[in-house]
C-alpha cells in the first residue's frame, strides 16, 4: 500500500497555503481550490499543487479537484460556514474521506460533531506569541523552529530503513535523528531503527519527503 | 555520526539547465546512431524526415507545456496521464514510457559499441580491427558493458544524475557545429546534390517508416517534464525550455544531416548505418594537433553522446518506475529510496534487467522501431489528456494554455497514429506483448493487494508522520 496521501485543501489564504507547501513537502498530492485569481496565480507560481479557480463551496468545482479520490480534505477558507459546507459535500461524494475544518473562533467547537478535525490556527498563533512575550522559561518545542520541522517519525515495517542501525543508513543532509525509540535517549550510531516505534528526527523541508520514504516506505 | 545527513540535496536547474536535459536526451544517440539508418530507408529525403518530424513533435509539446505549467508533478508524461485518466490506463501510460525508456538504452547501448571499436581502431588500427569485422559477440558484450556500468554508477550514486548534463550536452553540440562548419566549408558539400529528392526505387512514402524509426530521436521533452519540481520557476521555464529546445533540436539536426548527405551522399550514408556521420567526417575533417584525424573527434562526439543518453534514459526509466511504486501501481519497493545509497535503487535494477534483455536479444531497428512505437503510442495518450483535463476540469488554472486548441492535440493524435501504422508488423506483435504483460501485471497486482489490504488497515490513521507545529489542539 503507497503512504502518499491524496489531499484536497479548499482555500488558498495564509493557512491553506501554508498547509499546502508541507503537504508538498513531504511527498504528497495536492490540489488546491480557490476562487481569487490572483492566489491562483501565486500557488501556481510555488508549483507545488494542482489549482482549480473557483469556489470549494460548489460541487461541480469540489468534484474537478478529484475529491471522489482524495483520502483527505482540508476545508480551510476564512469562512468557517464554507469551510463545514465543503466538508459535508466531500462526505456527499466520498464517505471515506477524512475532513478537517477551520474555524474562526473557540465557541464553533462543536462543528467537530459533523467533520473528522478542527482547527484552530489563532490559537496556534496567539500560543507562540505568548511565548515569545515572556522570553524563554517555558517555550513549547515547536514555537521556537523556523524552517526547522522536528518531526516524531513512526518507523513502518518493511521500510528500507527499518530494522537498520542508523550507522548502515545515509539520509541526506539537512537530516538529524535525535531520540532512540520513544524518545528515552539521545540516538547514536548503534541505535536501531525499529518499526513500529516514533523517532525524534530533526529535518529541513527541502529533504523531509526523501526521510519520510527511508523512514516509513 | 551517522545520524547526520551525508548526501547533498539535488541542485536547483535554470531555464539553461532544462533546455539543456532536453536537447542532451534528443541530441544523443538520434543523430549520429539514425542519420544513417534514416538515410537507408529515405534516401536524401532523411532531411525531410527531421523536419518533419519536428513538426509532427511540435504538437506534442504544446501538449507538455499545457500539462506541465498546470500539473506540478515530476514524473513526466505518466504523471500527468495519472492525474486525468484512472487506474488501467496510467498504468498503461506508465508501463509504455517505462519501456520506451528502457528500449532506448538499449538503442544507445547498441549504437555506442560499434561507435566505440571504431574509437579504438582510429588509434591502435594494427591491433584493432573496424567495428566490421569485430565479432557481432564483441559488440553486444561491449553494449552490455556499458548498460552495467551505468546503472552501477546511478544506483549507488545520484552524483551521475542533473546538473552534469549541461557541460554533456554543450560538448556534444559543439562537436557537432565543428562537423557542419568543416563540412559546409568542405570542397564535397559545394557541388552537394539533394535533387532527386527521391532518386530510384524510394518514394515519397518512403519517408513515413524513416519518420517512425528516427521518432525517437525527439522525445527529450517527456524528459524536461520528469524533472519539472528541480526546475526554478517552473510554470515559465518549463514551456519555454520544451519550445527552445525542440527548436534547437531540430535546427542542429538539419544542419548536421544537411552536411552528412551533402558530403558523403544519402547512399553511402546509409551503409554506413549506426556510424553514419563518423564515415561521414572521414571524408573532409582536417586533422587536428593532439587528437589526430579529424574523424576521430566525431566519433568521440558518437561515443560521449550515446553514452550520456543512455545515462539520462537510465534516469529517466528509473524515475517512471520509482514514480509507479510511489502510486502504488508497482510494488512498493519500487518507490523505497534505498537506506545506503539514496537512489530508487530497485527501479534503477529492475530498469537495467530488461535493457540488458533487449541488448542481448533484439536487433538494433527493432530496438529503434519499439522504442519510438512506445513514444508514438504515450503521446497519443497525452494528447488526449489535454483534450479530457480541458473538458472534465474547465476551471483548472493553466498558467500556459495553448494555442490553436482543439486543433493541436487533435493534430497530435493522428499524426503520431498514423507515424505508428508505419511501423512494421513484428514490433507492433512486440509492442502488444509488452501491453499484454502489462495488463497481466496490473490484475496481479490489484489481486495481490486486496491480499494484503487487510494487515494494512489495523494501522491507526494518525500515524502519519506528526510535525512539530501539529500537535494536538484540545489542551
Amino acid at each position: 500500500m503507497s503512504r502518499k496521501i491524496n489531499a484536497v485543501v479548499a482555500g488558498a489564504g495564509r493557512v491553506g497555503f501554508e498547509a499546502v507547501k508541507r503537504l508538498r513537502g513531504y511527498g504528497h498530492d495536492v490540489t488546491v481550490v480557490e476562487p481569487d485569481q490572483q492566489r491562483c496565480d501565486a500557488v501556481a507560481d510555488e508549483y507545488v499543487a494542482t489549482v482549480i479557480c473557483g469556489d470549494a463551496s460548489d460541487p461541480d468545482v469540489l468534484e474537478q479537484a478529484g475529491i471522489e479520490n482524495a483520502d483527505v480534505v482540508g476545508a480551510l477558507t476564512g469562512d468557517s460556514g464554507v469551510n463545514l459546507a465543503v466538508c459535508v459535500l466531500a462526505r456527499e461524494f466520498d464517505e471515506e474521506i477524512r475532513t478537517v475544518a477551520r474555524i474562526d473562533a473557540n465557541s464553533q467547537e462543536r462543528y467537530g460533531e459533523f467533520v473528522d478535525e478542527v482547527v484552530f490556527p489563532e490559537r496556534a498563533g496567539g500560543r507562540a506569541a505568548t511565548n515569545e512575550m515572556l522570553a524563554g522559561g517555558v517555550e513549547t518545542l515547536e514555537d521556537v523552529t523556523g524552517d526547522l520541522d522536528i518531526t516524531m517519525v513512526r518507523v513502518e515495517e518493511g521500510a528500507p530503513a527499518a530494522n537498520r542501525a542508523l550507522s548502515d543508513v545515509r539520509f541526506p543532509a539537512g537530516t538529524l535523528v535525535i531520540s532512540n525509540d520513544d524518545g528515552q535517549r539521545i540516538a547514536g550510531p548503534d541505535t536501531t531503527l525499529e518499526p513500529g516505534r516514533r523517532y525524534i528526527v530533526a529535518v529541513e523541508p527541502g529533504v523531509a519527503d526523501e526521510v519520510v520514504n527511508l523512514l516509513r516506505g | 555520526m551517522s545520524s547526520h545527513g551525508e548526501r547533498s540535496p539535488e541542485a536547483e536547474l535554470g531555464l539553461l539547465d532544462a533546455t539543456m536535459i532536453g536537447m542532451g536526451a534528443m541530441i544523443g544517440a538520434g543523430i549520429f546512431v539514425l542519420t544513417g539508418l534514416a538515410a537507408k530507408t529515405a534516401g536524401p529525403a532523411a532531411l525531410l524526415v527531421f523536419v518533419l518530424n519536428g513538426v509532427v513533435t511540435t504538437f506534442t509539446g504544446l501538449s507538455y507545456a499545457e500539462l506541465a505549467s498546470a500539473i506540478p508533478k515530476s514524473g513526466g508524461g505518466y504523471a500527468f496521464v495519472n492525474e486525468v485518466f484512472g487506474d488501467l490506463v496510467s498504468f498503461l501510460m506508465g508501463w509504455m514510457l517505462w519501456f520506451a525508456y528502457m528500449i532506448a538504452g538499449a538503442l544507445y547501448a547498441l549504437g555506442f559499441a560499434p561507435n566505440f571499436v571504431e574509437l579504438v581502431h582510429v588509434y591502435f588500427s594494427g591491433t584493432v580491427p573496424p567495428p566490421e569485422q569485430v565479432a557481432a559477440v564483441t559488440i553486444t558484450g561491449l553494449a552490455l558493458g556499458s548498460v552495467v556500468l551505468l546503472v552501477l554508477l546511478n544506483a549507488v550514486s545520484t552524483a551521475a544524475s542533473g546538473s552534469a548534463e549541461t557541460i554533456f550536452t554543450a560538448t556534444k553540440v559543439l562537436i557537432l557545429v565543428v562537423f557542419v562548419y568543416f563540412g559546409a566549408t568542405a570542397a564535397e558539400f559545394s557541388t552537394a546534390e539533394f535533387q532527386p529528392l527521391f532518386p530510384g526505387d524510394h518514394t515519397p512514402v518512403d519517408i513515413l517508416p524513416a519518420m517512425g524509426l528516427t521518432f525517437i530521436a525527439f522525445e527529450g521533452y517527456d524528459l524536461i517534464t520528469t524533472v519539472t519540481e528541480e526546475v526554478e520557476n517552473p510554470r515559465k521555464n518549463i514551456p519555454r525550455a520544451i519550445f527552445i529546445s525542440l527548436a534547437a533540436t531540430v535546427l542542429v539536426y538539419l544542419a548536421v544531416v544537411g552536411v552528412a548527405i551533402g558530403t558523403l551522399g544519402a547512399t553511402e550514408l546509409g551503409e554506413a548505418g549506426e556510424t553514419g556521420i563518423a564515415a561521414a567526417a572521414g571524408n573532409f575533417m582536417p586533422t587536428f594537433p593532439v587528437v589526430g584525424g579529424g574523424e576521430a573527434v566525431i566519433v568521440f562526439g558518437a561515443v560521449f553522446s550515446t553514452l550520456t543518453a543512455l545515462n539520462a534514459v537510465v534516469i529517466a526509466s528509473s524515475r517512471v518506475a520509482f514514480s509507479m511504486g510511489r502510486d502504488g501501481r508497482l510494488l512498493p519497493s519500487f518507490g523505497h529510496i534505498h537506506h545506503r545509497f539514496g537512489t530508487p535503487a530497485v527501479a534503477i535494477v529492475a530498469s537495467a534487467v530488461v535493457m540488458v534483455g533487449s541488448v542481448a536479444f533484439v536487433p538494433i531497428r527493432q530496438v529503434g522501431n519499439l522504442s519510438s512505437l512506445f513514444f508514438l503510442l504515450s503521446f497519443v495518450v497525452v494528447n488526449a489528456s489535454v483534450i479530457r483535463l480541458r473538458r472534465q476540469r474547465p476551471n483548472l488554472n493553466r498558467p500556459f494554455e495553448m494555442p490553436l486548441y482543439p486543433v493541436a492535440p487533435v493534430a497530435g493524435i493522428g499524426l503520431n497514429m498514423i507515424l505508428g501504422l508505419f511501423i512494421d508488423l513484428t514490433t507492433w506483435l512486440m509492442g502488444l506483448g509488452w501491453l499484454l504483460l502489462g495488463v497481466v501485471t496490473f490484475y496481479g497486482l490489484r489481486r495481490f493487494k486486496r491480499g494484503t489490504e487487510g494487515d494494512a488497515d489495523t494501522g491507526p490513521t494518525e500515524n502519519v508522520t506528526t510535525p512539530a507545529g501539529d500537535a494536538p489542539e484540545g489542551q
